[in-house]
């Protein structure tokens, strides 16, 4: 069955994708650097009537947990991107990758960016992940 | 106008003459400056045919209306003339502080014609200008060289040199050009042809402002620009990394070449090499050029181990790729010695990295052995060997001797089946960036003027995303590994990234720009009413004029080409299995263009773009 991106259900399922994900394992395997959350804007025509965070505590090639916060409560993540609904759609489908995403201000990022750019493979296995979900868009 | 002080310096080294020149207002207005104007003096004033090392090939040095204004990424100059390493026009650009200061001392430029018959240096002075003795500066290495000029022409007004070391001397085809030890005219071996002269190096003091015609506008603008060249990711992404934040994602995508570019993917040699490691190990503070507010020069140090090395001028992308995934060296303090010997000795150190390449897979086939070399051990990743090797090259000792001449005729030279092992186009060693991952950068090799060249047209960050201009007609997001609509997507690069060098300005701070603020920072600048369709003009005509000179001095369409090694397909990696569609490309990109079977422009195409002088020449 479809999960509809974002609800509780589709990051749970994304925890579980990643968890079983020997891609990620790997190239996580060195991540101590914290939480990274994924902010959707709000975008009342489809629904989203206010920003919507991901929170993913990711340690060490494992998601320890995964659960939807406040845009305020994502913003206490040592990393937090922000996007657009249509940007984060872009990413899922595989149209985007993140971190060009963020070199061409798609993406807007909160937090130190050599990490990130050191953990650009880890980045493409969560996206990765992301394609394992079967997603329904709310736009669609 | 505004942004040119309407005075060229015209120096004869065979007898000393000075002289000063300009070009008319139309050829401005047509070519604007940098190398574009450059090159319409070139082929208005010398022949090109001329031999590369004759006294008769100028080495022209050129601001653009921009550099020396307090815009952001406009401190840079073009150098130009008939390369000694391609035997074809050869151009490089330069950021640092030379050009600006160039202005500030009421020149747009600098022809240099003739040869001396004893080393000699120019000091210029405002209007002071002076040729001087260097038989005792011939032989010092540019770091040397530049405190010794600074100190003697007055350290606390801070002159701006200008300098080749023993490879420019030597003649080393791929010898660069020195500007204060940190910022290089690294391409097409710039630095040959100044050594060919004799010229040692070039010191300027200048006094004077550059006068905008619009200041108010030009205020505004300026405020802009700072602002998105400040705040855009990919700015805070250089200016934390330096150029080499880009060897993670390049990896990642297909565009870094490994093992004489027969390997498509290697995790740990990004992880050593790429910009995190070098800003977390080695990185003390960043360096800008004068006015950018990127800063994405890195100076570095080695506090201890076999490649100790004292604060200074730090590796590119392109160095820590050339000198190690290249090499499959994951030593990052080597590649940083092996940069500062380069900047010492004053060789390109992506020829220079790329030949040293050539020479270890030559050597693991046994094309070459330590009998060859002088008993250096040439075995891939021996970073301490690639050094020695450097050392001989700049020195032309030994099988520095042929591997100065650059992999080209290195090759030709080595014989047996070296020339596979040749990563080159038209003679120029091909950049850190792979075609089998960007299909267009493929084209780009091919057609670009200096031969394989990953600047001059700015499809690197518009094939790759990472700079976007949907008013100039480009896409957002292009597909890297596919050939379908790659020939417009590089023909509208070039005349869009080809006016940079004329203006002249960074590529890498243009990427935070709009196409519309190129144009407008003419506009404002120089008082012509100039539109992005005005520059996308500039652009095609100043194209169509270099490749006009390139026919006459030999470049055919059979020049246009990839080596096999790129047109072999890789087995790993993101780019795995893709291979550039070369005969569509070109044929797509040929009809586009407008060149006939023979590589030329046509006719009608040179003369509706206002270049009748040049289709006479081309086609009678």
């Amino acid at each position: 069955m479809a999960l509809t991106f974002p609800s509780a259900e589709w990051v749970e399922e994304f925890k579980k994708q990643i968890n079983s994900s020997e891609g990620y394992k790997k190239a996580g395997a060195t991540w101590t650097a914290g939480v990274v959350a994924l902010v959707t804007s709000a975008k009342p025509e489809i629904g989203i009537q206010e920003d919507v965070g991901i929170w993913l505590d990711l340690h060490q090639g494992v998601c320890r947990d995964a659960k939807i916060v406040t845009a305020e409560e994502a913003q206490k993540a040592p990393f937090c991107i922000t996007g657009d609904y249509a940007r984060w759609k872009q990413v899922i489908k595989k149209e985007l990758e993140p971190v060009k995403g963020m070199m061409q201000g798609k993406l807007k990022l909160k937090g130190d960016l050599p990490t990130i750019v050191r953990y650009v493979k880890a980045s493409q296995e969560l996206v990765e992940c992301t394609t394992r979900i079967e997603t329904k868009f709310l736009d669609e | 106008m505004g942004g040119y002080k309407n005075r060229i310096l015209e120096v004869d080294l065979s007898v000393s003459q000075i002289n000063i020149t300009d070009v008319s207002e139309e050829d401005k207005r047509r070519f604007i400056g940098g190398s574009g104007v450059a090159a319409k003096l070139f082929l208005d004033r010398f022949n090109p045919r001329v031999d590369p090392f004759s006294p008769d090939n100028p080495l022209i040095i050129m601001n653009g209306p921009l550099t020396g204004t307090t815009l952001p990424g406009t401190s840079r100059f073009a150098v130009c003339g008939k390369s000694p390493l391609t035997g074809i026009w050869g151009e490089g650009t330069c950021g640092g502080n030379f050009g600006p200061e160039l202005k500030f001392a009421g020149l747009d430029g600098i022809i240099f014609k003739g040869a001396s018959p004893f080393p000699v240096y120019l000091v210029i002075e405002d209007d002071k200008i002076e040729i001087r003795d260097a038989k005792d500066l011939w032989g010092m290495d540019n770091y040397a060289v530049t405190d010794l000029l600074k100190e003697r022409h007055g350290k606390e007004r801070n002159p701006k040199v200008l300098s080749i070391g023993p490879a420019g001397e030597n003649l080393v085809k791929f010898a660069a050009i020195c500007n204060d030890k940190g910022d290089f005219i690294g391409r097409t071996g710039m630095g040959a042809l100044m050594g060919s002269k004799k010229l040692k190096a070039v010191v300027v003091k200048g006094t004077n402002k550059v006068e905008v015609s619009s200041p108010e506008d030009y205020a505004a603008l300026r405020k802009t620009l700072i602002a998105k060249s400040r705040d855009a990711v990919v700015a805070q992404s250089f200016r934390s990394m330096g150029t080499d934040a880009g060897m993670d994602l390049g990896m990642m995508t297909g565009d870094v070449p490994i093992k004489n570019w027969s390997i498509g993917e290697d995790l740990h040699l990004s992880a050593n090499l790429g910009g995190p490691s070098l800003t977390e190990k080695y990185l003390t503070r960043n360096h800008a050029c004068s006015f950018c507010p990127v800063a994405c020069k890195r100076i570095v140090k080695v506090d201890d181990g076999p490649f100790k090395t004292e604060e200074g001028p730090g590796p590119e992308y392109e160095t820590c790729a050339s000198f190690g995934t290249l090499i499959m060296n994951d030593d990052l303090a080597g590649v940083i010695k092996a940069n500062e010997w380069c900047n010492r000795y004053g060789m390109d150190t992506i020829s220079c990295g790329a030949t040293i390449a050539f020479a270890m897979e030559a050597y693991e086939k046994g094309l070459i052995t330590k009998r060859d070399t002088d008993g250096i051990d040439l075995t891939w990743g021996n970073i301490q060997g690639a050094i020695e090797l450097i050392h001989k090259i700049a020195k032309k000792e030994g099988i520095g001797l042929i591997l100065s001449e650059g992999t080209r005729e290195a090759a030709k030279r080595m014989g047996k089946d070296a020339e596979e092992l040749s990563v080159e186009v038209k003679g120029l060693e091909a950049p850190m960036h792979d075609p089998r991952g960007f299909h267009g950068m493929g084209l780009a090799y091919m057609t670009s003027i200096r031969g394989a060249c990953h600047l001059m047209h700015l499809c690197l960050g518009i094939e790759q995303g990472i700079a976007t201009y949907p008013e100039a007609g480009f896409q957002e997001n292009y597909i890297g590994q596919t050939s379908e609509g790659k020939a417009e997507m590089v023909k509208r690069c070039e005349d869009f990234g080809i006016p940079c060098n004329s203006l002249v300005i960074c590529e890498f701070v243009a990427w935070t720009f709009s196409a519309n603020d190129l144009a407008e920072m003419v506009r404002v600048t120089t008082g012509i009413d100039f539109s992005l369709q005005d520059l996308l003009a500039c652009g095609e005509r100043t194209w169509l004029l270099k490749r006009g000179l390139g026919n006459m001095m030999g470049v055919t369409g059979k020049d246009d080409r990839l080596p096999k090694r790129i047109l072999t397909p890789l087995k790993e990696g993101a780019a795995a299995g893709s291979m550039p569609d070369v005969e569509k490309l070109l044929r797509e990109y040929y009809e586009i263009r407008g060149l006939d079977e023979e590589g030329k422009p046509k006719k009608e195409i040179l003369i509706k773009a206002g270049l009748e002088d040049l289709a006479k020449r081309l086609h009678g």
